[in-house]
């Protein structure tokens, strides 16, 4: 799973996940619910739709408002986490939103923003 | 084959009398800080001194990303920033000593930063030597810096580029769908003396001699938001187009008058 870090990890919202299956991604969310067991969250991105994540040990800390999370998507299309990270909004909020309006221009200009080395002779 | 030391992109400083006047042009470019990624920068062409992506070429350059580890000595602090396009990338700051005024502490890992520097290649491996390590206090520069990043590759790839009026605008179609904060409007897109609309409307305001309040920013800004108009005179002020004069509120354009 270490693996994950040094690897490209494409931003992706919920719409993408079944697009990669079995590879790193990088979810950017809203948390709207955490497991009782605390180890799954469901995240929403900026078009309201929700995506499951799976920690591998139950979360030892409140988490609240937008989450970014890296790991692997399962064959089910939930995100396996390797590690997240809160995006702090204690100055100014996050448009989420404007996020995803974000990564549809990643997606449309792949050239331009890639999400690998290539590697020139 | 590479010589003593590491490769420096021509900046001005001892460039050697040999590879003066080659390409003006392109060294006329070289002089934006330009965003990126950690992918581009790692896949950047390096010709002799100078780097490419693509078209473009860099020098000085931003990127936006996570601080995975940290490393301090006394003399440098060394993060690896991970921006999700490649493996984290290896940053050095050096300490600067005597100057009291700039904050020598380490980010902890786990904060996004925002990194200017330049780019660095010592036996086949690529770095950042940066000037500026900045913790974000706004997470939104994350989304504003994937945009700007695909605007400037976008941009430099055009053979003729058509700055002003609607020539950049038919390059982003998704950008119709925005619009629920004002702020990130489309005009912003384009580079206009590798400035941003937003950014020569203010530039443009800095032309007396004792220095444009941001109050009368504001008024003549009205389209803009506070916290848009200061990113944008923080940037200038980075930037070295405008200095602050009687106060921290009142600034003037370093450019003679056009």
């Amino acid at each position: 799973m270490t693996g994950v870090y040094e690897s490209p990890k494409p931003r992706i919202n919920a719409s993408l996940l079944s697009q990669y299956i079995g590879r790193p991604v990088c979810f950017v969310g809203r948390l709207e619910k955490v497991h009782p067991s605390g180890k799954a969250l469901i995240l929403s991105d900026g078009e309201g739709k929700s995506a499951s994540v799976e920690l591998n040990d139950p979360l030892d800390e409140e988490l609240s408002g937008i989450v970014e999370v890296i790991g692997m998507v399962s064959n089910k299309g939930t995100v396996m986490v390797v590690s997240y990270t809160q995006y702090r909004e204690d100055k100014i909020s996050f448009d989420l939103e404007l996020y995803n309006e974000g990564l549809k221009v990643l997606h449309d200009f792949p050239q331009h923003y890639p999400f690998e080395v290539s590697l020139s002779g | 084959m590479e010589t003593a030391g590491y490769t420096q992109s021509p900046g001005g400083f001892g460039s050697p009398a040999a590879s003066q006047g080659g390409d003006k042009k392109a060294r006329t470019r070289a002089q934006q800080i330009v965003p990126c990624t950690v992918s581009q920068l790692m896949s950047a062409v390096q010709a002799e001194d100078v780097f490419k992506v693509g078209e473009v070429e860099i020098a000085q350059v931003t990127i936006v990303g996570v601080i995975r580890s940290t490393d301090k000595s006394t003399i440098n602090i060394q993060y690896k920033v991970d921006d999700m396009t490649a493996a984290p990338m290896d940053v050095k700051q050096w300490i600067d000593t005597e100057d009291m005024g700039v904050d020598n502490s380490v980010i902890p890992p786990g904060s996004y930063v925002k990194v200017s520097g330049n780019l660095r290649s010592f036996q086949n491996n690529r770095s950042l030597v940066a000037f500026s390590v900045r913790v974000l206090e706004d997470m939104n520069e994350v989304t504003s810096h994937m945009l700007e990043v695909v605007n400037a590759h976008v941009q430099q790839s055009k053979p003729q580029n058509t700055m002003g009026g609607g020539g950049g605008m038919n390059l982003m179609p998704s950008m119709s769908s925005m619009g629920s904060t004002g702020s990130y409007s489309g005009a912003s897109m384009m580079l206009v003396n590798g400035l941003s609309a937003n950014q020569n409307q203010v530039s443009q305001k800095c032309f007396i001699p004792q220095g444009i309040s941001m109050q009368d920013l504001k008024q003549k800004l009205s389209s803009m938001s506070v916290t848009v108009i200061r990113q944008i005179v923080d940037f200038l002020s980075n930037e070295g187009h405008i200095f602050s004069t009687i106060d921290e509120d009142h600034f003037r354009s370093t450019d003679n008058e056009a």
